[in-house]
């Protein structure tokens, strides 16, 4: 008997038929701006840049809001309450025996683990200033300069926890094509054929995502001010 | 021509005199102690910029601490200048100090004293009353540091 390769991410181009919406565009414009604005971050200041690292930074920000609020109200495979689950459904998948679109419940740990890391980073990198007093996170003022120091120190061995993800997220998109499965190119087009009997993707609205980005924006830049009126 | 041999006869000259305190080289000991100074050095002129940065990104600047902080650049800059000899790079021990240093020695000797000058000028604005100019000399100074940093300074792991 063939190996049984659990059924699961959402982007399966294993069964056949026509392709399906299961990932919608608000959720893949946030995955492929991350993936350049971390290279671009990680670039930048070991390239002399701290002030575009900076920028970098508050963008990412911007998107880890809009994501959070997008959990919320957007499509049904953006949404939190369908891929944060507990470990039986884990265990279920694990079996093999798990169907449904979007991520996988063990997908969705790897989601999970990389938006946390990721807020971790940019809120060390709030209040962190460089080594010169050159430059200075956003809200560097809300705390002392040895703690912008020790913050800059975090965050850069902080970032060995996120390239750590990023090649644990990459591998797992080899070993699901080794076996035949296709992530990449549904992250692309939204697009892939799925099980019979799954729930197609329901979109989200696309007002609700323009608030959502309105408020991250808003947010950012509430931040970027120094955050009135706690920063002395 | 005769005037070319000449010039770079001066050139040269020039050259050696601005490489200055790199000429001679040391070892051991001596080399030891001018790195750990020179780290101390830079440590504290990064601690008095940090305040700097502080003081002027509040909305009226503490005028004792730009003061006390621009004196202190200004004197551990004149010590600058001793704090980099040949002998003291990444071979000698653990340091931010790129070999290129004494690959580029008239180079970085312009960069070292164009940072001494914006700290003398820096020092005496920050004496004056006027902070907003003071605050733009402390902006040049600034530049000087990272001038020089982003050439010949390695990322340093503490």
């Amino acid at each position: 008997m063939p190996r049984q390769v659990p059924d699961g991410d959402a982007p399966l181009s294993a069964p056949e038929g026509p392709k399906q919406p299961v990932w919608d565009l608000p959720v893949r414009l946030v995955h492929w701006l991350l993936a350049c604005l971390i290279t671009f971050s990680w670039w930048s200041v070991h390239n002399h840049h701290t002030d575009w690292h900076i920028w970098s930074g508050c963008a990412i920000l911007t998107l880890l809001i809009f994501r959070l609020l997008w959990g919320f109200v957007g499509s049904s495979t953006a949404r939190f309450s369908s891929f944060v689950r507990g470990p039986r459904v884990l265990a279920e998948y694990l079996r093999g025996s798990w169907s449904g679109i979007g991520h996988t419940p063990l997908g969705a740990l790897s989601v999970l683990a990389l938006f946390g890391a990721l807020a971790v980073q940019v809120s060390l990198g709030l209040i962190s200033e460089d080594e010169d007093g050159l430059y200075t996170g956003p809200l560097y003022r809300l705390v002392s300069t040895d703690t912008s120091d020790k913050a800059r120190d975090l965050h850069e061995l902080w970032f060995n926890v996120i390239l750590g993800l990023v090649i644990l997220h990459l591998a797992a998109i080899i070993f699901y094509r080794l076996r035949g499965r296709k992530l990449t190119k549904p992250m692309i087009t939204g697009r892939a054929a799925i099980e019979p009997g799954s729930q197609p993707m329901r979109p989200g609205k696309w007002w609700a995502a323009i608030i959502c980005l309105a408020i991250g924006i808003g947010v950012t830049r509430w931040i970027i001010a120094g955050a009135p009126p706690f920063s002395p | 021509m005769r005037i070319v041999p000449l010039a770079l006869a001066s050139i040269a000259l020039i050259a050696a005199a601005a490489a200055g305190a790199a000429v001679t080289k040391v070892s051991g000991a001596k080399a030891a102690q001018v790195m750990h100074e020179r780290h101390e050095g830079m440590e504290n002129i990064g601690k008095a910029f940090k305040a700097l940065h502080r003081e002027f990104d509040a909305s009226s600047p503490f005028v004792p601490t730009v003061r006390s902080s621009a004196t202190q650049i200004a004197n551990l800059s004149k010590s600058a200048s001793g704090w980099f000899p040949a002998g003291t790079g990444p071979d000698a021990g653990k340091t931010g100090a790129k070999p290129e240093i004494w690959q580029n020695q008239q180079d970085f000797a312009a960069k070292l004293s164009a940072f001494q000058k914006a700290a003398l000028v820096f020092n005496s604005a920050a004496s004056g009353s006027d902070m907003s100019a003071a605050k733009a000399r402390y902006a040049d100074l600034g530049g000087t540091c990272k001038a020089c940093h982003d050439k010949y300074r390695t990322e340093m792991h503490h």
